[in-house]
């Protein structure tokens, strides 16, 4: 594991002291780099370790950001309204996860559309939420440095908690449930409430990113933080980098967050971004389900085998 | 009386359009034990070729289901020859991988939608789509009753090759018991093949109808999809009949529920999801597995 804390160290590095070095354009990239890697480090402690793949995170986002906005609008410090997108956030992973739970494999992320679906048409269809055209924040208190700080704390606080989580046993018994949860069960392992505490560890992560979108965006709508494209990116950050390990979300968030920004750029690619990610989440499917991380070692397997003729390809393990 | 025989009537309309394109999934599911997430993308890309007929050739929806099915059925079968038979294979549950894998599918569907149609809205127009018939003093769109006729020929057709074919009978075999069937020489990898088309083929004779009803744009797909999958947990997964009575149980609550609740319509989808979500876990075997369960205790007391 000495190369993920080497990994960790360049990222901290990297988010940290960037605003001393670099202009406002490149530091709301790094905005966006952060923002991805506290959403794909924080599912993938549920769908990476635990292995439930939910495709529904984006409910915990919004969920986020509008208990930010609805109560600066109130008249709170937005920074104040943290801790309660996080505990809202929290509430709705259990609600949400006593049923689904219950469910194992395709039928669980199944649901979860489902439930992320229902949470989107109702968001645009409630009146205290602005509906469809959403909802903006108290104009008077914004600051970019601020919240640029804030968010990269919090994604090396994701990947750090992550890092820790690993090693415990907790950590572990995620990993046995996911292997095989009858077994783990067998082994004493309450598989449900684990998988529901991972739930809202990560849940109350997604919901606090979700308050900072909200302040740095000052403006949020069903379609923005709703959107099932947002649980789709989600999803996929980790799963291209390396499902279940700790660089591959933070590679994945990296890769996604710069494509977005070259797809945006450019008009021709601007719509084929559908494309570029779905070929890339059946690529993995078919020729490497470790994604990045996985395509690494396998590399790393050839250059040790350089020395000997190999035949073929190396099929790894 | 009146409002309920027509709720009831319009809940019949909409159900043989709802099984259509469950049975898409159902068949799937039940030969490959694959979830299709891919079936939303598929019913899409069927809505953009009948428009692409009707614009370019002048063909009616309805006629050009003759070119859209068949061809989507050639679709299915070479997507299983080069994706999905890379997939490793076996196992009573679906996997994760195959379920990831039609979920990438589906967004380079939507993709390719939006390169060569564009992200417009659009929708297909007949001398008839604004037409409608008195039936039980409501008026029916013309084109409604047609989906309804059209499904259920189709749903028809399906039943009868499944029942008197060689093909049609070792589909239900392998979806019955998969080792039973390879084990008395059913040939498991053209049968996955055969079904993965007819899935296809089911879900581009959907896509065309919705089309007829419907405007759509690349994203189309998406709440039929959930309705599509919450109608074969109803129905039990598998059966044919199932589909059936999961695609009628939903478009009764749909429509129970528009009629005689002041739940706004926008809401509608969101209780299709939710049940789907209550269904899997309350009655994760089916509505028809609940039923024999209850008659049974019935019985033994």
């Amino acid at each position: 594991m000495k190369g993920a804390r080497a990994w960790m160290a360049v990222l901290a590095a990297t988010l940290l002291l960037a605003p001393l070095l670099a202009e406002r354009g490149t530091l709301n990239d790094l905005w966006n780099v952060a923002f991805a890697v506290v959403l794909a480090s924080a599912w993938n402690l549920l769908g990476g370790f635990a292995g439930q793949i939910s495709l529904g995170y984006s409910a915990f986002v919004g969920i986020g950001a509008y208990t930010t906005v609805l109560l600066a609008d109130a008249g709170w410090n937005p920074w104040l309204t943290l801790p309660v997108a996080a505990a809202l956030a929290v509430l709705f992973s259990v609600v949400v996860g006593l049923p689904t739970f219950r469910l194992r494999g395709p039928y669980f992320s199944i649901a979860t559309i489902g439930v992320g679906e229902a949470v989107r048409v109702i968001a645009s269809g409630m009146e205290f939420t602005g509906g469809s055209s959403g909802l903006r924040m108290p104009s008077a208190d914004f600051h970019f440095l601020s919240n640029y700080y804030g968010m990269a704390v919090l994604a090396l606080l994701t990947v750090g908690v992550m890092a820790y989580v690993r090693g415990q046993a907790f950590g572990l018994a995620l990993s046995a449930i996911r292997q095989d949860i009858d077994a783990a069960e067998a082994l004493g392992i309450p598989s449900t409430r684990y998988k529901l505490l991972a739930h809202a560890l990560s849940a109350a992560l997604v919901g606090t990113a979700g308050g900072l979108f909200a302040m740095n965006f000052q403006y949020i709508s069903p379609g923005s933080v709703f959107d099932f494209r947002l649980s789709l990116s989600i999803v996929l950050m980790p799963i291209v980098g390396g499902i279940g390990t700790l660089v591959g979300p933070v590679l994945g968030a990296v890769l996604f967050s710069y494509l977005q920004i070259k797809l945006l750029a450019s008009p021709t690619l601007r719509d084929s971004y559908l494309f570029i990610y779905g070929g890339l989440l059946m690529l993995v499917m078919l020729f490497e389900p470790h994604g990045m991380v996985g395509l690494w070692e396998r590399l790393v397997q050839l250059g040790r085998r350089a020395g000997r003729p190999v035949a073929g390809a190396p099929r790894g393990g | 009386m009146e409002r309920l025989a027509s709720v009831l009537l319009s809940s019949v309309l909409s159900a043989g359009l709802y099984a259509t394109m469950a049975y898409g999934l159902a068949v799937i599911y039940g030969v490959m034990r694959i979830i299709n997430l891919a079936h939303a993308g598929l019913m899409m890309l069927a809505a953009y070729v009948t428009l692409a007929l009707n614009t370019r050739f002048g063909l009616d929806p309805f006629l050009s289901l003759l070119v859209v099915a068949p061809l989507f059925f050639c679709f299915g079968v070479l997507l299983d020859l080069t994706l999905i038979r890379r997939l490793p294979q076996g196992g009573n549950a679906p996997s994760m991988q195959s379920l990831l894998l039609l979920f990438g599918l589906w967004l380079v569907l939507q993709n390719l939608a939006y390169v060569v149609w564009g992200g417009d809205t659009q929708a297909i127009l007949t001398p008839y789509t604004m037409s409608s018939v008195p039936l039980l003093g409501e008026r029916y769109g013309v084109p409604l009753l047609l989906v309804f006729g059209v499904s259920v020929l189709s749903l028809l057709g399906l039943n009868f090759m499944l029942r008197r074919s060689f093909l049609g009978r070792a589909i239900r075999a392998v979806t019955q018991n998969r080792d039973a069937a390879l084990l008395s020489g059913v040939n498991a990898a053209r049968i996955s093949a055969v079904a993965f088309g007819l899935g296809t083929a089911f879900a581009a004779i959907a896509g065309t109808m919705l089309s007829t009803l419907y405007a759509f744009t690349p994203d189309f797909g998406r709440s039929f999809l959930l309705k599509a999958f919450c109608i074969i947990v109803l129905g039990g997964l598998e059966s044919f009949t199932g589909v059936a009575i999961g695609a009628l149980v939903l478009a009764l609550i749909e429509n129970l529920m528009a009629a005689y609740t002041s739940i706004p319509t926008s809401f509608q989808d969101a209780i299709s999801f939710s049940l789907l979500v209550l269904v899997l876990v309350v009655a994760p075997t089916g509505l028809p597995a609940l039923f024999r369960s209850f008659s049974r205790r019935a019985v033994a007391r």
